[in-house]
């Protein structure tokens, strides 16, 4: 029998861990299973509207994030967040409805229902580092990923929006590196963690996205990295889907495994290939963890 | 060779009422700017626009927006809010695009640079209509609509093996729900309850 849930949360997957980000969505609930943490997903949740719909319509953006909250506010416990952008979203709309009265006064008529406020979101990492706590974290590592050179990247949207109290500091966050260290993994320092990838360019104008990925690769190649971890799908789909193109167009081979962070630490806990989704990665790991005897 | 439309500073030529509708919308003041140029300095995007971040503002201070809505400028943000949290003095840079964008979409400005209106409208009707992004159909109709044919051929038997690639997805099934919400919004505008 297995032992009852030590936290239980409801759960904000977003569009992309139902599609391009699924081993995302996969390793996600095979870790916190592991480690006793119960995610519920909110029932008939809607897409957060990401950087498309604040671009050009913040009271649709605005309302879309106070229907996931009023949805996410059936379940009992904090609301847990996959993605960095709808992480991002989803904080600033709690921020700005709560600031702002007419905003808000605009929202509720468009929902036709009081906005709700009270449910603390979280990142993934947040809940790992902070609420599990690392010793514990640490303690769940049944085979740590010692000799694993990790780049942690965080893009821009983790550490956002700023003007609330969030994730970590939103110029110097260790969050990441604690987390994964705290797993056995070594971290290295290096100059573009905190640098934007192009995000949502990549589908109207790719050519943005290969110049700024292209820098982010080659900064983790030059910090001795052997692979980069990231907590966000868009980030990855830059990192990982374009990388080979990336190479072609800069003649180079960086060869750079992108894992999720709940892929890694999933590792680390014990969880086999097939529960973390690592045969969707398109930069195949498989090499490297053999090599580091972690397969 | 193009010459420069020279800027002349007047009575006539500053609109401070299109500046006065950008600052309520993004709830920041232009005039707190005093071009420190950190927000340019940390802009990831500012080398694909002509005019970077602190341009914009300085722009707007001088009700000068017509120069920027036509311009690309506002649509090569990538909204990483960089900007903002760099700003000595506040000034919300991240929502003044925010709003600049609102206000010329709505106008239906000249903005040449149409590719990223496009993604942002086919994204925001795939909302509209299934609740949720579908990657797959959003990537197609994009290249459809815009005449690329080909972009990205290559990367999708690949994804499409990967299985990150959808042909199906999983239904949400409160789709009465959304549909009110875009509804309920386009009458607010209309009764000019909201902008």
């Amino acid at each position: 029998m297995t032992p009852p849930n030590i936290m239980e949360y409801s759960y904000y997957p977003g569009c992309s861990l139902h599609a391009s980000a699924g081993e995302y969505d996969l390793s996600t609930r095979e870790l916190f299973k592991a480690l006793g943490i119960g995610l519920t997903e909110i029932p008939d949740w809607f897409c957060c509207g990401a950087t498309p719909a604040h671009n050009v319509d913040e009271l649709l953006s605005l309302s879309l994030c106070a229907k996931n909250l009023e949805l996410a506010d059936q379940i009992e416990g904090d609301v847990a967040v996959a993605c960095a952008a709808c992480f991002s979203r989803l904080k600033t709309a709690q921020h700005v409805l709560g600031e702002n009265d007419v905003k808000r006064k605009q929202v509720e008529k468009a929902i036709d229902a009081p906005v709700k406020l009270n449910s603390n979101v979280k990142h993934l990492l947040d809940i790992l580092a902070h609420d599990l706590g690392l010793e514990r974290l640490a303690a769940a590592a049944k085979k740590p990923l010692a000799g694993l050179k990790v780049a942690c990247y965080y893009g821009c949207l983790l550490t956002r929006p700023t003007d609330v109290p969030n994730l970590d500091c939103v110029e110097a966050p260790t969050i990441m590196e604690r987390v994964v260290e705290a797993v056995g993994a070594e971290t290295v320092s290096w100059t573009h963690r905190l640098e934007c990838c192009g995000a949502n360019f990549t589908l109207s104008r790719p050519g943005v996205v290969i110049q700024l990925t292209n820098a982010i690769l080659d900064s983790a190649k030059a910090a001795g990295a052997d692979c980069i971890m990231v907590g966000c799908p868009l980030c990855h789909g830059n990192l990982d889907i374009r990388q080979k193109e990336i190479e072609g167009v800069y003649k180079t081979d960086y060869n750079l495994p992108v894992f999720y962070l709940t892929q890694l630490v999933g590792l680390a806990a014990g969880l086999g290939p097939d529960q973390l989704g690592l045969d969707a990665m398109i930069v195949n790991p498989t090499p490297l963890l053999k090599e580091k005897g972690l397969l | 060779m193009k010459t420069k439309k020279k800027m002349v500073i007047s009575q006539e030529t500053m609109d401070i009422d299109f500046v006065r509708k950008v600052e309520a919308l993004s709830d920041t003041s232009v005039r707190r700017c005093f071009q420190c140029g950190k927000c340019s300095a940390g802009c990831p995007m500012a080398t694909f626009m002509e005019h970077p971040p602190n341009r914009v503002v300085r722009l707007l201070q001088l009700g000068q927006w017509r120069r920027i809505i036509e311009g690309r400028s506002i649509w090569y943000c990538a909204s990483c809010e960089t900007c903002s949290t760099r700003c000595p003095n506040k000034v919300h840079l991240a929502s003044i695009m925010d709003a600049l964008r609102k206000l010329s979409w709505d106008a239906d400005g000249p903005s040449k640079e149409s590719y990223v209106q496009l993604a942002n409208k086919l994204f925001l009707q795939n909302i509209r209509t299934y609740g949720r992004q579908y990657e797959m159909r959003l990537a197609a109709v994009f290249n459809v609509k815009s005449g690329q044919f080909l972009k990205d051929l290559m990367l999708g038997p690949k994804l499409l093996a990967k299985g990150k690639l959808k042909m199906f997805h999983s239904k949400n099934k409160n789709m009465t729900e959304i549909e009110k919400i875009f509804s309920r919004i386009e009458e607010m505008r209309k009764k000019g309850e909201a902008l």
